[in-house]
C-alpha cells in the first residue's frame, strides 16, 4: 500500500514537474523565413522615444540620452534590477545580434542565449509592437555610440532569481494577443492605441498589480502606488483626466506642463524626455487614445505619507 | 497627580511636536507653490498667451523667484517627516538622505535666473527664459518631488 501511494506521489511529481518545464520554457518567434525588411531609421527613431528606451539604459549621471551603457537601478518589490547595456558594442552591447535575437528579446522576452528576461523590460507591451517597428528601432540602435562595459547581475532574491520561472509568469500574465484595429475608430485613434499599448508602455506604471507583479486587468490605466517606493502613480484612464482635453494631454506629453500651470516631476520627467521628441501628430494620436480611456476607480493612495 | 500632569504635559508636547512638523512642512509647500505662482502662473501664461505681456509683471516674477529660491537650502533644512494634509505633491524623503546633492541642484537655476535677468523684452525672449528655468526645476524634481495621488 505505502509502496503504492509512493509510487502515485512520484509519478505526480513527475508530471507537476513536466508541465512546469513545459510550461517555463522560453517561447521564439520562428526565425526562418521571416520576410526581409528594409530599414526606416526615421521610424526607428520614433519607435526609440516613444519607447522610452533611453530611460532606462542611457548611462546614468551624464547628459547624454543616447549613450545606451546602460546601468541605471530599477527598483522593484522584487528586488533591484540593472538595465543592460544595448549599444551597438561587439562584446557589452547589442553589436553581434541578429534580426531575429532583437525581435526575440524585444517581443518575446527571450535573450540571445534562449534565456528569459525579467519583465522589468516591458515586453509584455513591446509584444504588442509590429515586427518592421522593432527591426526599424534596431537598425536605428545601430546607428548610435557603441559604449563599452557589463552592467552588473541583477539583485533579486530567491525564488525570483529562477528565470525559469518567469515562463510561467508569462504563461499567467502574457496574454500574446495581437492589439487588433478598431475598425469603427479613427486611423488617429488606433495610432494612439498602439503608441500607448506598445511602446509607449504606460500601463506598466500606471496600473496596479497583484502579489506576483502581474497586471490587474480590471484596473489598467487606473494608478497604483509607485513601484519605485514614495509616492503614487496617478489614474489615466477618465475618472482623473476628465478635465484634460485631448490637447492638454498631448501638450503635456510634449512639455510637461499640466493644464493647472505645474510642471511634471518624478519618473515621468524621465518619460517627458522621450515624448517630447516624438512627432505632433503622434503625441496628439496618443493623447486621443487616452481621452477615449473611459472612467475606472483604482486603488485607493495613502491618505498622508509619514515617513519612517 | 504629579504623575498625571507629566503624562499631559509630555503629550501636549508631543501634539506640540506634531503640529511643529506640519507647520515645517506647508512652509516648504508655500515656498514652492510661491515659485509656481511666479515661474507658471505669470511667465507660463504669458508665453502661452494666455495673459498679456507686460514687462513690470515680469520683472517681479523673476525678482521674487530669484528671492524665492535663495531661500530653498534654508527652508528645507529640516525634515518634516510628513506630507501637507491632502496634498498631491509632497518631499521626497531622499533630500535629506542626500541633502548635498539636493542643494547642489540650486545654484544651477540661480544661475539660469541671473543669466535672464533684465534681459526679457518679448514673448520670445520671455519663452526661452521660461524654458531654461523651468528644465532646471525639473531636474531637481525628477529626484526629490514625489506625486501622492
Amino acid at each position: 500500500m505505502l509502496q503504492r501511494t509512493s509510487l502515485v506521489a512520484l509519478l505526480a511529481a513527475v508530471a507537476v514537474a513536466g508541465v512546469y518545464w513545459w510550461l517555463s520554457a522560453p517561447v521564439v518567434a520562428a526565425a526562418a523565413n521571416a520576410p526581409a525588411h528594409v530599414p526606416d531609421l526615421a521610424n526607428g527613431e520614433v519607435m526609440f522615444n516613444a519607447g522610452g528606451c533611453a530611460s532606462c539604459h542611457a548611462v546614468p549621471n551624464q547628459p547624454d540620452r543616447l549613450r545606451l551603457g546602460g546601468g541605471v537601478a530599477i527598483k522593484s518589490p522584487f528586488g533591484t534590477f540593472y538595465a543592460p547595456n544595448i549599444s551597438p558594442d561587439p562584446n557589452d552591447g547589442i553589436g553581434k545580434w541578429t534580426d531575429a535575437d532583437f525581435v526575440n528579446a524585444v517581443m518575446h522576452g527571450v535573450s540571445p542565449a534562449g534565456q528569459h528576461y525579467f519583465p522589468a523590460f516591458p515586453y509584455t507591451s513591446y509584444q504588442h509592437a509590429r515586427r518592421e517597428d522593432v527591426l526599424d528601432l534596431f537598425a536605428y540602435l545601430k546607428t548610435l555610440p557603441a559604449v563599452a562595459g557589463k552592467v552588473r547581475d541583477h539583485d533579486v532574491g530567491f525564488p525570483f532569481d529562477i528565470r525559469r520561472n518567469i515562463g510561467i509568469w508569462k504563461f499567467l500574465f502574457m496574454d500574446g494577443k495581437p492589439l487588433v484595429a478598431d475598425g469603427s475608430k479613427s486611423p488617429q485613434w488606433n495610432r494612439g492605441a498602439y503608441l500607448v499599448n506598445s511602446f509607449g508602455h504606460c500601463a506598466e506604471c500606471h496600473s496596479p498589480r497583484n502579489a506576483l507583479g502581474g497586471i490587474i486587468t480590471g484596473q489598467r490605466f487606473a494608478g497604483a502606488p509607485n513601484p519605485e517606493g514614495e509616492g503614487w502613480v496617478p489614474n489615466i484612464t477618465q475618472k482623473r483626466l476628465g478635465e484634460w482635453s485631448a490637447k492638454d494631454l498631448a501638450n503635456f506629453l510634449k512639455t510637461g506642463e499640466l493644464p493647472d500651470g505645474d510642471s511634471v516631476g518624478g519618473a515621468m520627467t524621465r518619460v517627458i524626455k522621450n515624448t517630447s521628441q516624438l512627432p505632433d501628430q503622434d503625441l496628439a494620436a496618443m493623447a486621443e487614445y487616452l481621452k477615449s480611456l473611459p472612467p475606472v476607480d483604482g486603488p485607493t493612495p495613502p491618505k498622508r505619507k509619514q515617513a519612517s | 497627580m504629579k504623575r498625571m500632569m507629566i503624562v499631559a504635559g509630555s503629550l501636549l508636547l508631543g501634539a506640540g511636536a506634531v503640529m511643529a512638523q506640519q507647520e515645517i512642512a506647508v512652509q516648504q509647500d508655500n515656498l514652492m507653490r510661491s515659485q509656481a505662482k511666479s515661474l507658471y502662473t505669470v511667465i507660463q501664461k504669458m508665453t502661452k498667451g494666455d495673459i498679456p505681456y507686460n514687462q513690470k509683471a515680469v520683472d517681479e516674477a523673476i525678482a521674487n523667484l530669484e528671492a524665492d529660491v535663495a531661500k530653498i537650502a534654508k527652508t528645507f533644512e529640516v525634515n518634516p517627516k510628513q506630507d501637507v494634509v491632502d496634498a498631491t505633491y509632497g518631499s521626497s524623503q531622499k533630500v535629506w538622505q542626500n541633502k548635498a546633492d539636493f542643494d547642489s541642484k540650486i545654484p544651477p537655476v540661480q544661475k539660469a535666473i541671473a543669466a535672464v535677468k533684465g534681459k526679457i523684452k518679448d514673448v520670445a525672449s520671455l519663452k526661452a527664459a521660461y524654458t531654461s528655468i523651468n528644465d532646471r526645476c525639473a531636474d531637481c524634481h525628477e529626484t526629490y518631488r514625489v506625486k501622492l495621488k
